[in-house]
């Protein structure tokens, strides 16, 4: 049985985990409360962060974590993930983009019973790839490079200058994907983001009632709305959103499922879908390079904003 | 021996400290002792344990995992014991660094986690987390004319006395080091490399400066800025914090902040923030993302503190 007081929110990055954390949110403000995506921390009753923040692990260890080795401070990981749970007196969520890792002493990265559940939210890698690429202001290619490299990593460190976040090990998108969904340290609840876009009241309900968490279909739903795309569109057009990263693009871009189908190169998708299949199909997502056609009706976008983002061409139907 | 000047402190120290400034002591007395002793690997009777430390009883133990462990007593005893086979250079380090900040807290000095340059017999103190690029702009300021005070660890003092003649004159900032921390890429892009001393650690992009000057004497503070990278939607500039946001900003720019209430007196760091909000200004300095801009906030900086007086 696993009684710790977190739950991570895992997910590779770009996977919907934002949009959940703004659900927790407006679930946190209460019956006439709203939310402002430029102050989450506000409305979280538990400002959980992010597990790989720097600031955290230096306030926990009391070291300079520049003057540290990654493979140090992934050791001490697990007991900086046991001080923060000790220390939660109620649940914790905690966004993870690390995958499911063991340190160098053969202990799970995010500690011993740190943790009663994990939500783990798994989008297609083939969106994945668009929006880490506008994301991150890279080419569709270095995208796709960072998901199918089983050693790849967030500030993978070694380039001369610190981030404000630890190095976080990806292990490739399926090897994220497994990681997580078979480990045993933790219950996990894997839940799709096209799930949750397609039925949000479902599967924010899910995963709340996974995690033992109590709330009213009332609540659910004003949070559901309190998190809607258009919401989140609005309130960045008008006042941007500091969790953007860089580029020119908004962080809330397209948000639907199945958006790739317009700007992927079928060289991308054959990039994407030959290393991944396994896992893909494992998660729901079929392959597409047999029956590779024109895209559905409705799901075509202007080439002016398939332009906008760097490095792509666009499927020709 | 070596005798070294940290934190306004006089310092004997077997180990020898890279960077720190060496002090001519013809005579005791002496305010801290670094010595190298057998030290354990854990403290009984513990009042609060960490990830990589424990206290108890005015003693604060840290760990230092594959290099070295420090004991800390009272604020006057450093006790240091490395792993096999590291280099003092390595244990030396972390000895000015984590170890020397605790040693400070327990003493009740104020310290901000940030760098700190003077000019004209002012001092600034960037503060802002790790990564936030306090000790590359500290580096540039120094290319400017400004001396460097301190880095990362910075030491304040400040007297809480209600009158001006109990107040013991105006908050300063302890000259502490004459070398600054700086990783590669800034060392390349502020065209530092001719400055560029030995690395901080076996196998580290990271390297010691040594700027142009470095200031002798403690200098009072005029301002703090709390150094941010743009996101949106605040914009790059500086912002002049008022109460209780300069209040809650300066809290969280005390080096360690959350434990340094359990070492120190509890409310004490409060007592002492709010001594220096009389005499110093605190700002939001919000700084473009990328090193090719730099340039421009060392010249907005300027300008800003030119006009403070």
């Amino acid at each position: 049985m696993n009684l710790g007081t977190i739950v991570w929110l895992a997910s590779f990055p770009k996977s919907g985990n934002t949009w959940f954390r703004i659900f927790l949110a407006g679930l946190a403000a209460g019956e006439h409360g709203s939310v402002d995506i430029n102050n989450l921390h506000q409305h979280l009753e538990a400002p959980g962060g992010i597990a790989s923040s720097r600031a955290e692990f230096e306030e926990a260890t009391m070291l300079d974590s520049g003057l540290l080795p990654c493979d140090d401070i992934d050791a001490l990981r697990p007991r900086v993930h046991e001080w923060t749970a000790a220390r939660a007196r109620e649940e914790r969520w905690i966004k993870v983009h690390d995958a499911w890792t063991l340190t160098s002493l053969g202990e799970p990265m995010l500690g011993r019973n740190t943790a009663r559940a994990a939500i783990y939210l798994v989008r297609d890698p083939r969106d994945v790839a668009v929006s880490l690429a506008s994301h991150n202001n890279t080419s569709i290619q270095k995208a796709i490079e960072l998901m199918n490299a089983p050693d790849g990593a967030l500030n993978p460190g070694g380039r001369g200058h610190l981030t404000p976040q630890l190095r976080q090990k990806l292990a490739g998108w399926s090897g994220h994907v497994t990681s997580w969904l078979d480990q045993t340290s933790v219950p996990v609840l894997p839940v799709r983001y096209e799930d949750l876009v397609a039925d949000p009241l479902a599967g924010f309900g899910a995963a709340l009632a996974f995690v033992g968490r109590e709330a009213g279909e009332a609540a659910i739903k004003r949070a559901v709305q309190r998190a809607d795309f258009a919401e989140l569109q609005r309130q960045e057009k008008a006042h941007g959103f500091r969790e953007r990263t860089s580029g020119s693009e908004p962080f809330f871009r397209v948000g639907r499922a199945n958006a790739w189908r317009e700007v992927l190169t079928e060289d991308q998708v054959r990039a994407i879908e030959d290393p991944h299949a396994a896992v893909m199909t494992r998660m729901g997502y079929s392959l597409s390079l047999r029956s590779l056609g024109p895209a559905p009706e409705g799901l075509l976008r202007s080439a002016e904003n398939v332009a906008r983002i760097p490095g792509l061409l666009r499927v020709s139907a | 021996m070596h005798s070294y000047l940290i934190g306004g402190l006089r310092v004997s120290s077997e180990l020898e400290l890279a960077g720190a400034i060496p002090f001519r002591a013809s005579e005791p007395p002496v305010d801290v002792t670094i010595r190298r002793r057998i030290v354990p690997a854990d403290l009984d009777r513990a009042s609060a344990t960490g990830p990589t430390w424990a206290m108890a009883n005015g003693r604060f133990l840290l760990r230092v995992p594959r290099l070295a462990r420090f004991l800390m007593t009272d604020g006057r005893e450093m006790a240091f014991e490395s792993e096999p086979g590291v280099a003092d250079r390595d244990t030396a380090v972390f000895a000015l660094g984590s170890a020397f900040g605790i040693l400070l807290h327990q003493r009740g000095t104020l310290v901000l986690h940030g760098a700190a340059v003077a000019k004209n017999g002012r001092s600034l103190a960037i503060c802002g987390a790790s990564g936030a690029g306090k000790s590359t702009l500290a580096a540039a300021l120094c290319e400017q004319g400004y001396s460097l005070l301190a880095d990362d660890v910075c030491a304040v003092r400040v007297s809480a006395g209600r009158s001006d003649t109990e107040r013991n004159g105006l908050p300063a900032v302890f000259p502490d080091g004459r070398s600054l921390k700086l990783w590669q890429q800034a060392i390349e892009h502020l065209g530092l490399s001719a400055r560029r001393g030995g690395a901080v650690r076996d196998a580290f992009e990271k390297y010691y400066i040594d700027p142009p000057a470095a200031h002798a004497a403690p200098a009072p503070l005029a301002a703090i800025y709390i150094l941010q990278e743009a996101r949106l939607p605040h914009e790059a500039g500086i912002e002049a914090l008022e109460l209780p946001d300069a209040m809650r900003a300066l809290g969280g720019a005390v080096w360690r902040p959350r434990l340094r209430d359990s070492i120190a007196q509890p409310r004490q760091a409060l007592t002492q923030v709010t001594a220096l909000l009389r005499d110093a200004a605190v700002f939001r300095l919000i700084r473009p993302r990328g090193f090719e801009l730099m340039g421009e906030t060392v010249a907005r900086l300027g300008r800003h503190l030119d006009q403070l007086v």
